[in-house]
């Protein structure tokens, strides 16, 4: 699914721009905003996607965070909060943990619908009934801030490598 | 037909005679003899449980993932209105101000409420604590785990957080929440064995029935539930379940 490129951020006049390029080979222009938005205090983003990525389920944190609204979430791909600050490598291990029926955790940085961004500590788990893979659940949590510290220094490194290797 | 109907050892002792009018309403108007076993605490439930002699329990969503995916209950109702939330209080005189000033090494007082530990150390890892950097102090309720708070005996206290909001005023004026999660997605079930599924349909439409007459709210209210039971499809178990999941590391 092709996603259309991100509105400028109205409030950011120093946004960077980059194109996107997604595993399945779609591209899509975003904006990013040096600015964190803080994980809400005892709440945990929830939400679920069938076996190709694609949004079924969000929950009220998981819509106020992102900054999209729940119409524009559902039936969208989980890549649409791809940030480009986040290794590709990240990404490909995820998936390649969760094809595998088993659970993925790491931590993410998320892109919002208004450029901003914010961490989170990811558990992506494949839903199994009867025996098979029906969908994915991912709960995000608060990390901690010497984790992020530590997370956006690896994630830069990474990036680098991967960008030197292109 | 006598069913066996436990309620998980966590809710408010002032919840008891609740329990009692709703296993009272439940056997009149679904025609089952019900059984209410109330134990009192998760080392006696599971006991029952391992002497395979609960037909249907009202169980904290913790327990919910190992007696639907092991010991094949199926989940049939819910509170409507009524997640589980946690929270963790410190003594209002304490000069922790925020779950980030709670540093390794810090003593806590804990119920034997798995669920709420559980919640607990995963609020508890934006403050960078794990569960081997913590002191746990064991107590056997909540007001005890207040009561040490509130000396100084401990750095904070996990409470459920509907038990938290019951403590008397003058409780809960000597001690301040640090957090309190709204997760919303998690509630206590209802569940039947397999071998009493037969059984549901009439014990669904008694429970769905509850609040519909007048006396009804009485009940409910000394239940804590004021909004009633709704039915649980099994594939929301089953999310939950899955949520749970998310949250053992």
């Amino acid at each position: 699914m092709h996603l259309p490129d991100m509105q400028h951020p109205p409030l950011a006049g120093n946004a960077c721009e980059c194109r996107l390029t997604y595993h399945d080979g779609t591209r899509r222009l975003v904006y990013c905003v040096d600015q964190e938005e803080p994980f809400p205090d005892g709440r945990l983003i929830v939400s679920r996607t069938n076996l190709g990525g694609f949004i079924t389920h969000a929950n009220e944190a998981f819509i106020t965070m992102s900054g999209y609204t729940v119409e524009e979430l559902i039936g969208a791909p989980h890549h649409i909060l791809r940030h480009p600050e986040m290794p590709k490598a990240a990404f490909a291990d995820l998936w390649t943990t969760i094809a595998s029926g088993k659970k993925w955790h790491g931590y993410v940085k998320n892109l919002r619908k208004d450029g901003l961004f914010y961490w989170v500590y990811a558990t992506v788990i494949p839903n199994v009934r009867a025996g098979v893979v029906v969908s994915y659940t991912s709960v995000r949590r608060k990390p901690s801030r010497r984790k992020i510290n530590e997370m956006s220094d690896l994630y830069t490194k990474m990036l680098s490598q991967e960008r030197a290797a292109q | 037909m006598k069913l066996n109907f436990m309620v998980a050892p966590d809710f408010s002792p002032d919840r008891f005679a609740g329990w009692h009018m709703v296993n009272t309403l439940l056997q009149s108007r679904s025609g089952l003899q019900l059984h209410l076993l109330t134990p009192a605490s998760a080392q006696e439930q599971s006991e029952l449980l391992r002497r395979d002699a609960v037909d249907l329990i009202y169980a904290n969503p913790f327990d919910a993932a190992h007696l639907i995916r092991d010991l094949g209950f199926r989940a049939f109702a819910r509170p409507m209105g009524k997640p589980d939330e946690m929270v963790i209080a410190t003594a209002a005189a304490s000069p922790l101000k925020r779950l980030e000033d709670l540093r390794p090494g810090s003593r806590i007082a804990v119920t034997d409420n798995r669920d709420v530990k559980l919640i607990g150390l995963r609020l508890l890892e934006a403050a960078d604590l794990t569960d081997k950097d913590l002191q746990w102090v064991l107590v056997e309720t909540f007001q005890a785990g207040a009561r040490l708070a509130i000396k100084g005996e401990v750095d904070a206290a996990f409470f459920l957080a509907e038990i938290y909001h019951t403590l008397s005023r003058i409780t809960r004026s000597q001690l301040k929440i640090l957090i309190e999660s709204a997760i919303f997605d998690i509630t206590h079930v209802l569940l039947a064995h397999q071998r009493v599924l037969s059984e549901v349909p009439a014990i669904m439409a008694a429970l769905a029935g509850i609040g519909q007459q007048a006396a009804d709210h009485e009940v409910l209210d000394a239940l804590g539930i004021p909004k009633g039971f709704a039915v649980m499809q099994e594939e929301e178990a089953e999310f939950m379940v899955d949520l749970m999941d998310t949250l053992l590391d």
